[in-house]
């Protein structure tokens, strides 16, 4: 499952969102990645609960087609 | 030292991810052990806990991998490794440790 295909599957999810997935060791290493979301349905949400809204949007894809995330989320302010 | 992990049947491991949660404080399932993690996200799960406890009830999870994600999943909804407890509840792999450090809210999650 490549980079798009995971930004795709979180922005569908989540309202609003804006998701950039990276791999953040060696580049073709297609099982890690780094996402970065960011969306106004963070907002409010505890940061173990905005971890799960994305977790959620890949249900089983995680670990099955993606090893392993490294997920950092953001509010549209915090994101400034 | 020849590693053979012992063979843990998945009703074993089960009671055991069930028991641990709920009789430690802090617990972390990792792939290895505190002296030899195994994994890269393990690693910085376990050394960003030690910052604040010393208490850390660890579990390796590669003596019996898929019995291991299932259990966890009933507890967390995730089969990702590492995966943090506290107080029974699920935190999160290390991603979300190193996003409360940064935000310094680690140590209150933890609980000092």
């Amino acid at each position: 499952m490549d980079e798009d295909a995971v930004a795709e599957l979180i922005e569908e999810a989540l309202p609003e969102a804006q998701a950039t997935v990276t791999t953040p060791r060696d580049p073709d290493d297609d099982k890690h990645y780094a996402v970065r979301v960011v969306s106004p349905a963070f907002e409010g949400e505890s940061l173990v609960d905005q971890h799960q809204l994305v977790h959620d949007a890949l249900g089983d894809h995680l670990t099955r087609d993606i090893h392993a995330i490294e997920l950092t989320t953001l509010t549209p302010e915090e994101a400034e | 030292m020849a590693f053979e992990p012992e063979e843990l049947s998945p009703e074993e491991v089960t009671d055991q991810v069930d028991s641990v949660i709920e009789d430690n404080e802090v617990v972390l399932f990792m792939k290895g052990n505190e002296l030899m993690p195994q994994c890269g996200y393990s690693k910085k799960a376990l050394a960003l806990l030690q910052q604040h406890r010393d208490d850390i009830e660890t579990v390796d999870v590669l003596k019996a991998t898929d019995a291991y994600r299932e259990a966890l999943e009933r507890h967390s909804d995730r089969e990702t490794i590492p995966q943090t407890f506290v107080d029974g509840e699920f935190i999160g792999g290390s991603d979300i440790l190193e996003q409360l450090d940064e935000r310094g809210e680690l140590a209150e999650k933890v609980g000092q």
